[in-house]
Order: C-alpha cells, then structure tokens, then sequence
C-alpha cells in the first residue's frame, strides 16, 4: 500500500466514523483498517476495493441502531400538526401587533423590526415545541425501559425467558371510559391563547396599556411596570411555557390517567407559584398609574373615574388576580384528579389473576 | 422493465436478510477474522458484503452471541470473533427452526410444482 492508497483509505475510513457516535470511532476505524488491507491483497487497487465497499454514508448507517432520533415517529404527526398551528398562531399574532403598533405610533409599520420579530418569535416558538416534544421522547423512552426491567413473580410462569416479557392480552390496557378523554379541540384552544399571551406580553407589552380620553385626545397609559418588565417578563414566559408543556403532554397522552393527573398538579403548582413571584415579589403595576392618570384627566374627572383613582391599590388587584388564578388552576387539577381517580384508572380484565 | 428488476432486486435481499445471522453463527465455531469470513461464505455460494457483515458481527456481539478478542502477534492487528456459549444455545435453535422452515417451503413448492 503506497501513501496515495493509505490517504485514500483514511479519507475512507473517516467519512464512515464521522457518522458514528464518539465512543465507536476508534474502534471501527481499526477494524476497517483491516478490512481495507486484508481486500487491498486481494484486489487489483484500492479504488477497486473502495468501490466495492461503497458510499461510506451507506456504510455508517448500517453500523447504527437506528433508534436514534429526537422525536419518533409515535410523535411524529402530532408534532407536525402542532408546529403548524403554532407557527401560525405567532405569524398572524406577531404581524397584527407590529401592525397595531405602527399604526399606534402613528408611523409606518416599521417593516424591519416586524420581520425581525417574526423570525425570532417563529425560530422561538419553533425551539419551544420542540424541545417538549423531545424531552416526552426521553421520557417515553425511559419509561419503556423501565417498564421491561419491572420483575414480577409471574416472569416465572409460562412467560419467562430469559428476563424478556412476552406480550400477553393482560398486557393490554382498559379502551380509556368516554368521560376520561381529554379534548383535542380544549387543549388546541388553549395552546393557542398560551401563544398569543405569550408573544404580546415578549413583543408588545404596550397592548395592555390603558388608554384615556381627555377632550378629543387619546392618551395611552403604561398600567404594567415595563421599566422592570426584563424582570417580570421571564417569570411569565416561563410560567406559559410550562402551561405549554402541560398541554402538549394532554394533547398526547388523549386521556386522563396518573401521569398527566401529576403533570397538571406539578405544571399547576409551578405555574402558580411563578405567578405569586411576578406578581407580588416584583412590582409589577406601574407605579406611577395613579399620578400620570390624575395628571391625563385633570379637573374633568367625574366621579366614579375620582373614586376608582382614590381605591387603585395595585397590591389589591395583584391579590385579586392571584386568587382568580388560584381558583382556576385549582379547578383544573381538580379536574385531572376526579376524572383520573373515577374514570382513568385502569382496570382490571374481569377474572384476571394480574 | 427497469422497475420489475428494481423490485425483484428488493425482495430478494428481503428473503436473504433474514438467513444472515443464521449464516454467520454457523461460521463461528472457531474464531475468525472479518475478511476471512466474507472469502469462506463467498466460496460457500452465500455472499455477504462486508459493509453489511462487519455492522452485522458488531451487533451480534453486543446482543452477546459471539465475543471478540484483538490479536496484535501478526504483521498487523485483527479482530477476531468467536461464538459464545449463549451464542451456540441459540445457534442450535435457530438451525432447527431453519430445518423445520426449509422442509415446510420445500413442501409448499413441491405443491405448486404439481
């Protein structure tokens, strides 16, 4: 083997390995090594023996289990589906709210920074969807194999061999009760509104702005702390992406069963105690709501305006708006936990000896 | 014509896939070396390409059916491969399960043959 011959089959070698997972290399470039050099002895050249070994991407890809992906195809569909809906749901909300804001600030739709946006928010929302749909991958995949490493004292029976189960119709889970099913359409909605919120609260926290009239003038007014808002706004993008998480993880499991009764009791919990962080750790009204309305509205205040000014107490209404998520989240997970504990637990076959 | 070649090319890789391992554990009751396995079963009518035998030994030595040892004494290193005594356990099986199918193919085609 001249050194032309030995570069060529380096370059071989190394266009399979480069596929391969780290701890192989070695390894398998040893054992092309010899396999090169024992065929080079009987072919005529070592484009020859090349050749007959064939595309080196071929070649790697036998060498791998191909159970490596990110996402599966059990999930494949799903994920497409949601992504779609995902993508289009911030577009069309990211658009809109550069639209409204131009139009606000009396300008042009500022055009850059609306094609920015978009791109952020879609590789944003693109990243997110993913990496839930590749952690419940993970997740499936562990809980698959600790499901084949469960032993149990009827592996002794007619079913054992060798530590491997044999699928059996006991192993065949209960058609889930009508009432357990979780809505595909419910978590759909609520998928959506989570990225509508999410995407105005990131690119345009000014669409909650009050706005007043005084005279013929509109005059908007910041009533969230947006000097802060770097503080505040990852709390709540946090708080929403576990709320997506929650979903995502209905929308696959269909029906109400232990494990998305202890996502929603983990999802909700964590939720709310973000929430109890941005709303009553951080100042998260404006505070300076009260001065600048007075100041806006002047001597043509009436009354009621007088008096809603005189009681404006941002701690109340982050109270109240804390017990009205309280309230909301604790039906939810009252939810999962009736509907798990009456309808999704799985049954027994009738006459069984599990 | 092309695509009638294409699919007779498919399913008769599909048929072969199948007797692959079987192929090999029956090579392996002395330790061999990758190429000299390819030259015996090329001379023996079953050819094997080593871009699909070489994944294939791999495989089967992390299922824990053969073992593999480096022999470095020669002018240059080899691996070479060795049934293990599961390896022969299922060899056994698998060859008479093979018998069993053979004789039942046999059967159906003598059928058809009339």
């Amino acid at each position: 083997m001249n050194s032309r011959e030995k570069e060529l089959m380096e370059r071989y070698i190394y266009q399979v390995v480069r596929h391969l997972p780290r701890e192989q290399r070695q390894e398998v470039s040893m054992e092309l090594q010899e396999l090169i050099g024992d065929m080079r002895e009987t072919e005529p050249s070592m484009e020859a023996v090349l050749t007959k070994l064939g595309d080196p991407r071929e070649f790697a890809r036998k060498y791998q289990d191909g159970s490596r992906c990110l996402i599966g195809p059990e999930y494949f569909d799903t994920y497409i589906w949601l992504l779609k809906i995902v993508l289009v749901c911030t577009a069309v909300t990211v658009l809109i709210a550069s639209a409204v804001q131009g139009f606000r600030e009396g300008s042009v739709m500022n055009a850059a920074g609306g094609v920015g946006n978009l791109f952020s928010s879609c590789i944003g929302a693109f990243g997110m969807v993913t990496l839930l749909f590749a952690l419940m991958e993970r997740g499936k995949i562990q809980l698959d194999k600790k499901q084949e490493t469960q032993w149990r004292v009827q592996d002794l029976g007619d079913n054992f061999a060798g530590g491997k189960k044999f699928w059996t119709p006991d192993y065949l889970s209960p058609i889930p009760h009508k009432k357990a099913l979780i809505s595909r359409g419910d978590c759909i909605v609520s998928i959506v509104f989570t990225v509508i919120f999410g995407i105005l609260l990131i690119f345009a926290p000014s669409f909650f702005d009050g706005v007043f009239k005084n005279g013929e003038e509109f005059f908007p007014l910041q009533i969230l702390n947006l000097a802060q808002w770097d503080q505040i706004l990852p709390l709540f993008v946090l708080s929403l992406a576990i709320g997506l998480a929650d979903d995502i993880f209905r929308l696959i499991a269909g029906y109400y069963n232990k494990a998305v009764m202890a996502s929603s009791i983990v999802c909700g919990s964590l939720q709310l105690i973000l929430t109890f962080l941005a709303l009553k750790v951080f100042p998260f009204w404006n505070p300076d709501f009260g001065e600048r309305l007075k100041e806006l509205l002047g001597d043509q205040m009436s009354p009621a305006a007088s008096l809603f000014l005189e009681k404006w107490d941002g701690d109340l209404v982050s109270d109240a708006l804390l017990v009205f998520f309280a309230l909301v989240t604790a039906a939810e997970i009252g939810t999962a936990v009736y509907k798990t504990l009456r309808y999704g637990v799985q049954a027994e076959v009738p006459g069984s000896h599990r | 014509m092309g695509e009638e070649r294409n699919l007779l090319e498919n399913l008769s890789m599909e048929l072969r896939r199948g007797t692959l391992v079987l192929s090999v554990l029956s090579q392996m009751k002395e330790k061999k070396y990758g190429y000299s396995l390819v030259q015996s079963l090329e001379e023996k009518g079953v050819a094997i390409d080593p871009n699909t035998l070489y994944p294939l030994l791999r495989r089967l030595e992390k299922q824990g059916l053969l073992e593999s040892m480096w022999e470095t004494g020669g002018s240059k290193p080899r691996k070479y491969y060795r049934r293990t005594a599961y390896g022969d356990e299922i060899y056994q099986k698998l060859r008479t399960q093979w018998e069993e199918l053979a004789a039942g193919m046999e059967k159906l085609l003598e059928e058809e043959r009339g």
